[in-house]
């Protein structure tokens, strides 16, 4: 539909380019100047916010006289005294003069760059107003106007929109496929029809759909999971075979044993602490062994340490032990 | 003149591309580092400097360019710096001494807006009439503009002022433009139409290139002070907005830059 929005042959029809800072709309409304030059259209553009040669640039040269540009960018407010257009010029009778240096042309697009600038300085509804009457006048023949949504509250953008027969609303495409484009479009018979669409600018100013309908927060999941899988092509093994994962479950956890055998008494009287070892190895480094001597097992403990200690430096030759055998 | 910075913005004292605005921002940190950069950048490259110091003295300024190896006082001496001192001037206006300029009108009248700073910035960036053309082309430095919100000045009288200044520096002079604004954080979006935020917002839109700084989003980290993102607004209609994020940290005698995850300190 954007293509159809672009060519925009319908009279009385007002387009309206809607951006915000993460994608500039001003390569999309030169598009629409092209396109109305190639139609032989004669195009008047009220440019406030870039200068000529920024907005010439990449146009169609063999239309050249066909596109009037008014120079509202050196002094839109009068400053220096003698301005080519103020922004307080932006009435039906001096567009109406701007106009009449073609008097025989018999469709002019009028393009507004932008109308950010021409709110910043007057109220929503008087502007609203006179776009209203520019669309009916007769005057122009298709207005085209380029806003940055961003920068006004909602109540503005909102009746700007409800004026326009297409609004475009730009913003940027996911992982650099182009941009979106979400088109409104009202006919005159009162009929809604909306779309979104993925496009791209070429080098001539052209558009090229990319794909139709392609929501731009459905589409990071899909590339994502498509993209890199990280368990492939590693050097080492991720997965467990079965005899793996059998020894695995089979292996004691430490909190089997702790609260089988650590209770308070139970690893002196059983006699040796070589059941206390699985647990032990998977101990850290530093181990603290605490031997405590009872009165009646005094002999039995010394005899099972001295057991004890061998055993230690065969299974964890790197511990380090501290022993505390309190007098 | 921060060698990486060079290198990420391609660009060189001996050759960078004309007309430009560049926009430093910054939100929960200070990105202060980055204007002592295209000053110094920009006095290398021997181009005529107008300096809106709004927040700092001249001094200050001094100080650090001389770590990084440029004399402030000299270029004033030759005429190659204008500096405006905000501070120093504002103190004039206020306490009534002199009626003489009209360039720092808005802090006794807010709503007249900036047209007496714009006049100063016109007048100074022109050069000389009768002089040799030494200097190449002009530029035009403020730091920082989103200090005028909190004087009253009005968002859209900043933006006029941005825009007019772009129009003579940037279109009609072939010269370049740097702008410091630093956000405030706000909580709520919608409620405060008149904030920083939305001349942010607004100076985008202008400009040719953004450098957005910000704080770690993880929090304060000693080695790395913070990540800066440049985005490249596509000003033709060739390319679309090319964005690139780094890390820095600030040293004594400059900043370095690197990709995520690569600071020295951590590899």
């Amino acid at each position: 539909m954007l293509l159809e929005v672009l060519q925009g042959t319908e009279a009385g029809g007002f387009i309206l380019i809607q951006d915000s800072v993460n994608y500039c709309g001003r390569h999309l409304l030169k598009s629409c100047i092209n396109a109305a030059l190639k139609r032989e259209e004669v195009v008047h553009v009220l440019g406030f916010e870039v200068s000529q040669e920024e907005l010439n640039d990449g146009l169609d040269k063999t239309s050249a006289q066909r596109l009037h540009f008014h120079n509202a960018y050196s002094d839109p407010l009068g400053w220096t005294g003698n301005s080519p257009f103020t922004v307080h010029q932006f009435t039906l009778e001096d567009i109406g003069t701007l106009l009449k240096q073609t008097p025989q042309a018999k469709a002019v697009t009028l393009v507004i760059d932008s109308l950010s600038w021409i709110l910043r300085h007057h109220d929503p509804a008087a502007i609203c107003q006179k776009l209203q009457a520019l669309k009916k006048g007769g005057v122009v023949r298709a207005v085209i106007g380029l806003l940055h949504s961003d920068l006004h509250q909602r109540g503005t953008v909102g009746s700007i929109c409800h004026l326009a027969t297409s609004v475009i609303t730009v913003a940027p495409g996911t992982r650099g496929l182009g941009a979106f484009a979400k088109i409104t479009r009202r006919t005159k018979s009162g009929k809604l029809m909306q779309d979104e669409e993925i496009f791209s600018i070429n080098e001539d100013l052209t558009v090229t759909i990319q794909s139709k309908r392609s929501h731009p927060g459905s589409t990071p999941m899909n590339t994502d999971e498509s993209e890199v899988d990280p368990t492939a092509n590693l050097t080492f093994n991720l997965r467990l075979s079965d005899t793996q994962r059998e020894a695995k479950e089979k292996l004691p956890l430490p909190f089997v044993f702790r609260s089988q055998h650590f209770c308070t008494r139970a690893p002196v009287q059983d006699g040796s602490f070589t059941s206390l070892m699985p647990m032990m190895i998977m101990t850290r480094r530093i181990l603290m062994t605490t031997l405590m001597s009872r009165g009646q097992a005094t002999s039995h403990v010394e005899h099972s340490s001295l057991q004890l200690m061998p055993l230690l430096d065969i299974y964890m030759p790197e511990t380090t032990i501290i022993a505390w055998v309190p007098a | 003149m921060f060698a990486e910075l060079n290198s990420i913005l391609n660009t060189s004292p001996d050759s960078f591309k004309p007309g430009e605005f560049i926009l430093v921002s910054d939100k929960h940190t200070d990105a202060s580092f980055l204007i002592h950069h295209f000053l110094s950048f920009y006095l290398r490259a021997g181009c005529k400097v107008c300096f809106l110091g709004l927040v700092q003295s001249f001094s200050h300024y001094s100080a650090i360019s001389q770590r990084l190896g440029v004399s402030l006082t000299q270029a004033r001496e030759k005429g190659q710096l204008v500096f405006l001192e905000g501070l120093k001037e504002s103190l004039g206006v206020l306490l009534q001494a002199s009626k003489g300029t009209r360039t720092m009108d808005f802090l006794r009248d807010p709503s007249s807006g900036l047209r007496g700073l714009y006049d100063f910035v016109r007048d100074n960036v022109r050069g000389a009439v009768g002089g040799a053309e030494e200097w190449g082309p002009p530029v035009l430095l403020v730091d920082d503009l989103s200090v005028v919100l909190s004087l009253g000045v009005s968002v859209g009288a900043a933006l006029d002022f941005s825009h007019y200044c772009r129009a003579t520096v940037c279109s009609e002079l072939q010269g370049s433009m740097v702008m410091l604004v630093r956000c405030e954080a706000e909580e709520e979006e919608e409620s405060d139409d008149e904030g920083s935020e939305r001349l942010l917002r607004g100076l985008i839109h202008q400009c040719s290139l953004t450098l957005q700084v910000q704080g770690l989003p993880t929090g304060y980290c000693r080695d790395i002070h913070g990540q800066v993102e440049v985005c490249w607004r596509g000003q033709c209609d060739k390319q679309q907005a090319q964005k690139k994020l780094f890390q820095y940290k600030v040293h004594d005698k400059g900043a370095s830059f690197f990709a995520r995850g690569m600071s020295s300190a951590v590899l």
